[in-house]
């Protein structure tokens, strides 16, 4: 299969098993994060917030939910950690047995189907209630010369968020003011810099842990802040610690 | 007739000598450490040579593309197969080689009945800080020899040794620049080596130190622009500043001009 260059059939043949049905209970799945991405001025920003929860137990306040694929591409996640990470470690791996066995980049649209195949996958462990992902995935793509968001439901079905998109369990309360924000505020999302679309991602994050309780907010005290990446032409680019707290102490907090 | 020993034996001298003449026309390549990474240079004549194989892994290859291919696809499977199921700290130059495509490579070159590998192999890893790089050739039989300064192929062992003293002279903590100039400089050198052994082969003559290569930097950059003009000057860095996990890149057109002289441009890939 190496002709191909699909690492994940390689996998198989290797009798490596993705999203096998673990026993569940089939119970309703939880998402308990925030994640978000929008289209700025330049390309394309993803966001996500760092707490990793066990029902109503922190187990984690800095986990990494952005993820970077490969120099172009970055998934966001939201659902099942294990699963989530496994797919992150073979998406990876997949890109780069393409473009190294084909000697060319793979298009983007093959990217999406590679995302729309592991969920597709998973599905049996999803609805098992072990194994639910509900990711973001977005990337430049070069055909088209302009970044893109796509995001999936468990059972790997793919939609374009053509302007963004957001998953988890703290997404209701900012879909809301993404919406609000676009048509009404003083400028869509797409035509905001760099600086001023993190700032937004900042303060959306903050929003939504502020409703939603499996939503880490920001700690000063702790130097933790969300995750907050930029995708363009020239690549995936992540916003430092150093960088976001400014923009925190002067644009979000309020003093009262 | 192979079942008598010295009938083998035989047998595998003769392939020793039909492989030997199948490399007498091949492109030398040339790995070398500088500060900031490995470069791979060598001259091609439209079919690339060289290839990421992991994020830290660079392969240069002379001989057959199809055989090339082959076990570059063998090192490719092996290396994602091991950076996924433990880390990619695992795939090392070392074990993909003596574990992996050394053997392989060994076995059909003594199994007289089928065709050997018409290749020779250069892997350079790229070490986590600069001077602990690593280079491993393999050569047609399967033998294989490890260094860390840099690494060559070409013809035979007496023109690797040529260019691998002038590399030893000239690369010690070089500048990208430096070791680019000092990389084609070296691929010069063991071209003009293997002209001259083709000739000396030719006319019979058999003392090569009759008749010394010119090592001054005009005589090599001479002899490349004359060899370059219908081929293509292809270079790729391990790159260790390179952002993410892969440190492998092609250098561009833009990048490799200016690194080689003005009048070897028209062939830069």
């Amino acid at each position: 299969m190496g002709m191909q260059g699909d690492f994940f059939q390689l996998l198989k043949e290797q009798v490596y098993q993705f999203g096998a049905a673990v026993v569940g209970d089939g119970q309703e799945f939880t998402t308990a994060t925030t994640i978000l991405a929008f289209k700025y001025r330049d390309g394309v920003l993803v966001a996500g917030d760092r707490r990793a929860t066990a029902g109503n137990m922190v187990m984690y306040d800095r986990t990494d939910k952005v993820l970077e694929i490969d120099r172009h591409s970055v998934m966001a996640i939201a659902g099942v950690p294990a699963t989530a990470y496994e797919m992150v470690r073979i998406l990876e791996h997949s890109f780069k047995y393409y473009r190294r066995t084909q000697l060319q980049e793979l298009s983007f649209e093959g990217k999406l189907r590679a995302v729309s195949k592991l969920l597709k996958d998973n599905v049996a462990a999803a609805l098992a209630g072990t194994g639910a992902v509900a990711p973001i995935f977005a990337g430049y793509d070069f055909e088209q010369e302009t970044a893109k968001i796509y995001f999936y439901d468990i059972l790997g079905a793919e939609f374009e968020g053509v302007e963004y998109a957001v998953s988890g369990s703290g997404s209701p309360t900012i879909r809301g003011i993404l919406h609000y924000l676009n048509t009404w505020g003083d400028q869509p999302l797409s035509a905001m810099s760099e600086e001023q679309s993190a700032i937004q991602a900042l303060r959306l994050l903050t929003s939504a842990a502020e409703f939603d309780s499996a939503t880490g907010g920001v700690n000063r005290e702790a130097n933790l802040y969300p995750v907050i990446k930029f995708i363009t032409a020239g690549g995936v680019r992540t916003m430092s610690d150093a960088q976001l707290k400014p923009l925190f102490d002067d644009k979000v907090v309020r003093h009262v | 007739m192979y079942e008598e020993p010295y009938k083998w034996v035989e047998a595998v001298g003769n392939r020793r000598q039909y492989l030997d003449e199948q490399f007498k026309q091949g492109s030398p390549v040339v790995a070398l450490a500088f500060d900031a990474g490995i470069l791979l240079m060598t001259v091609s004549k439209g079919t690339p040579k060289l290839y990421e194989i992991y994020d830290r892994l660079a392969l240069g290859g002379m001989g057959h593309p199809a055989d090339l291919e082959k076990l570059r696809f063998s090192l490719l499977e092996m290396a994602h197969v091991e950076g996924f199921n433990r880390s990619p700290s695992d795939v090392t130059r070392s074990r993909m080689v003596k574990y992996g495509i050394a053997p392989v490579i060994k076995q059909a070159f003594e199994e007289v009945f089928k065709a050997p590998f018409i290749v020779k192999i250069l892997l350079a890893e790229l070490g986590q800080k600069a001077g602990k790089d690593s280079f491993l050739t393999i050569n047609y039989d399967g033998t294989f020899d490890e260094s860390t300064h840099g690494a060559v192929l070409a013809a035979s062992k007496t023109i690797e040794q040529e260019m691998m003293n002038y590399i030893r002279q000239h690369s010690s903590g070089v500048s990208l620049e430096q070791a680019a100039g000092t990389a084609l400089r070296a691929w010069a050198l063991g071209e003009l080596a293997q002209c001259r052994a083709s000739e000396d082969a030719t006319e019979g003559d058999r003392d090569a130190a009759a008749h010394p290569i010119a090592t001054d930097h005009a005589s090599l950059y001479a002899h490349l622009r004359d060899t370059v003009r219908e081929k293509t000057i292809e270079c790729a860095l391990l790159d260790r500043n390179q952002q993410g996990s892969s440190k492998y890149r092609s250098l561009t057109s833009e990048e490799l001009g200016r690194l080689v002289p003005n009048d070897t441009k028209p062939s830069l890939s």
